[in-house]
């Protein structure tokens, strides 16, 4: 799809003389920067700005000839066992939350392409509850529903289960906290992948004696791949980029990136610091993001 | 007898377990903020009743945190209204150049690790003493809302035939007059879920308030993770109770304006 999808908006009318088409043109794009200027501002001055200013900060080092490009911020950063701890325990923390998000939505999605019925309804509705749930609620929720005595560790002894280990203040909890608010979208997104499968192709398959796995892995997959990157890719940025679930659900060491600036900034009044700790984050999500983007971009562009 | 095909187990476990996980938690919740005695390892409560939610409605806390909550989500939602949906119309139906790309730079809210991204404006609003204030927190708030505000009423106007503003053109109505008579009534469900979606985002956002509004403004889930950390667990629960059954309901009505799909949509997916 490289058409642009605005063309067909603008409604086709036989043409006035040129000048006056030049001069209406001129005032359309007029109106057309004077209506996107606001929005484009606090685009740039809360987003792009910000971002690039904390690049500008943290490369730049204060000597007594003057201010220079210098890596000693990054140099402390990695030098340090704890930061570096933190870092990895992010990306880990991310790689696999995203991972099982993927597996859950994908089986759920497959589910819903093939289902059909009370059934399907009752999951689909289930898979997409979280979005209704925000993740102040649900990490709240969890805490008391997984945390030691909880509802869960009861439930589990009223059926004879004993010595559950809360997963509360362990790296298990935010990796359930993350999946939990994660899987509507992935849901979604393939869901909406799937649906453009024709089921011709899958009945053929099937005729010709193709099992479950083998649709899934020659036509589901590869149909899907764009999605799957879209949904993957929203995991990874939400996840990494995330504050609340692993302060309520995670352990006080190590610590996730975000909750480690919180207490870089607000507790120990570090923002040199932080900035850092930003910066680094944004550099492990470029890659992604940049994805995300490109991907959207060329689907919609 | 009815038989089971092999797609209707697999439906029947993934319902189940999904059910278990998704809804336990919330349902637990519920339980604690009626509970007032529910003490290990009774599978209910012992002692049901309002208690806490009279000890709650009393306290001058919970009531300032609410108008802090709902002024901050309301302001910040009716200023990206304002300053959103005409960028969305001009997306729509206006010819520019540089539409496209700049359209499209919008993602860049999403594309963030966002907590990072709060970091740096929260370095950038320190130098600016916007730290602890409410105008800073609804600004950063209104970074939240930006994609959402813009590409579902962008679709959704996008959608409106032109044929029908035409035909309004053609019996003369200013342009003006078209877009109030023909072109708003048309989009105005998928601007209302926009703005709901938004406003109940807005008002359980927590990592930027807690980032930029502390130590001075205290939200209701600021202050809702503050009493979890307490040994009463109803305030918590009746403080998460009382502030998300409204919201839900708000949510369930947007998915009745939109479909998820457009959710979906709104974030490029």
């Amino acid at each position: 799809m490289t058409t642009d999808v605005f063309e067909s908006a603008v409604p086709p009318s036989v043409a006035p003389p040129r000048s006056r088409r030049l001069s209406k043109r001129f005032g359309e794009a007029a109106a057309g920067y004077a209506l996107v200027a606001a929005p484009a501002a606090v685009l740039f001055g809360l987003i792009l700005s910000p971002a690039v200013l904390a690049v500008i900060d943290t490369f730049t080092i204060v000597t007594p000839a003057g201010r220079t490009f210098g890596l000693d911020r990054y140099a402390a950063f990695f030098a340090d066992g704890y930061s570096r701890a933190n870092f990895i325990y992010t990306l880990n923390q991310t790689i696999l939350a995203t991972s099982a998000t993927l597996v859950v939505s994908f089986a759920i999605a497959v589910f819903l392409r093939f289902g059909s019925g009370r059934v399907a309804r009752t999951v689909q509705a289930l898979a997409l509850f979280p979005l209704f749930v925000p993740a102040i609620v649900a990490a709240y929720a969890l805490t008391r529903f997984l945390g030691p005595n909880g509802l869960f560790q009861i439930l589990l002894e009223q059926v004879g289960i004993r010595g559950f280990v809360s997963p509360y203040l362990t790296p298990v909890g935010p990796f359930i906290g993350f999946v939990w608010e994660a899987i509507p979208l992935p849901v979604l997104i393939l869901t909406a992948g799937f649906a453009q499968v024709s089921s011709h192709a899958v009945e053929a398959a099937r005729d010709l004696g193709a099992g479950p796995l083998r649709i899934l892995h020659e036509i589901l997959i590869p149909q899907a791949k764009r999605s799957l990157l879209v949904a993957f890719s929203l995991c990874f940025l939400g996840i990494f980029g995330s504050f609340t679930i692993p302060y309520a659900l995670g352990p006080a060491a190590p610590e996730m990136m975000g909750v480690f600036m919180q207490r870089t900034y607000g507790q120990l009044l570090k923002p040199d610091e932080a900035q850092v700790q930003a910066v680094i984050c944004f550099m492990a999500c470029a890659v992604v993001g940049f994805l995300y983007v490109r991907l959207v971009a060329t689907s919609k562009g | 007898m009815i038989k089971l095909r092999p797609i209707d187990i697999y439906g029947w476990v993934i319902g189940t377990a999904l059910f278990l996980f998704l809804i336990g938690p919330i349902v637990t919740v519920l339980i604690w903020a009626f509970a007032e005695q529910w003490r290990y390892p009774n599978l209910l409560p012992t002692q049901w009743g309002f208690r806490y939610w009279q000890v709650m409605w009393a306290r001058a806390d919970v009531y300032e945190s609410l108008i802090t909550s709902l002024t901050i989500a309301f302001a910040t939602t009716t200023l990206s209204a304002f300053i959103c949906w005409p960028a969305a119309y001009a997306f729509a139906r206006l010819e520019f150049p540089g539409r496209q790309p700049l359209f499209m730079a919008f993602l860049a809210a999403q594309a963030f690790p966002k907590f990072a991204l709060f970091v740096a404006i929260a370095v950038v609003f320190f130098r600016v003493d916007l730290i602890g204030t409410i105008e800073g927190v609804i600004l950063v708030q209104l970074v939240n809302t930006l994609l959402f505000m813009i590409w579902i009423p962008t679709s959704a106007l996008r959608a409106v035939p032109p044929a029908l503003e035409e035909a309004a053109f053609d019996l003369g109505a200013s342009r003006l007059r078209v877009f109030f008579e023909v072109t708003l009534p048309q989009a105005a469900p998928a601007l209302a879920a926009a703005y709901i979606l938004s406003f109940v985002g807005v008002l359980f956002e927590y990592d930027a308030a807690l980032l930029i509004g502390a130590p001075y403004v205290k939200t209701t889930p600021i202050l809702m993770l503050t009493l979890s950390a307490q040994i009463v667990v109803q305030y918590a629960a009746v403080l998460c109770v009382m502030l998300w059954v409204p919201a839900f309901g708000l949510l369930l009505l947007s998915r009745r304006l939109m479909s998820a799909r457009t959710i979906a949509a709104g974030l490029g997916a």
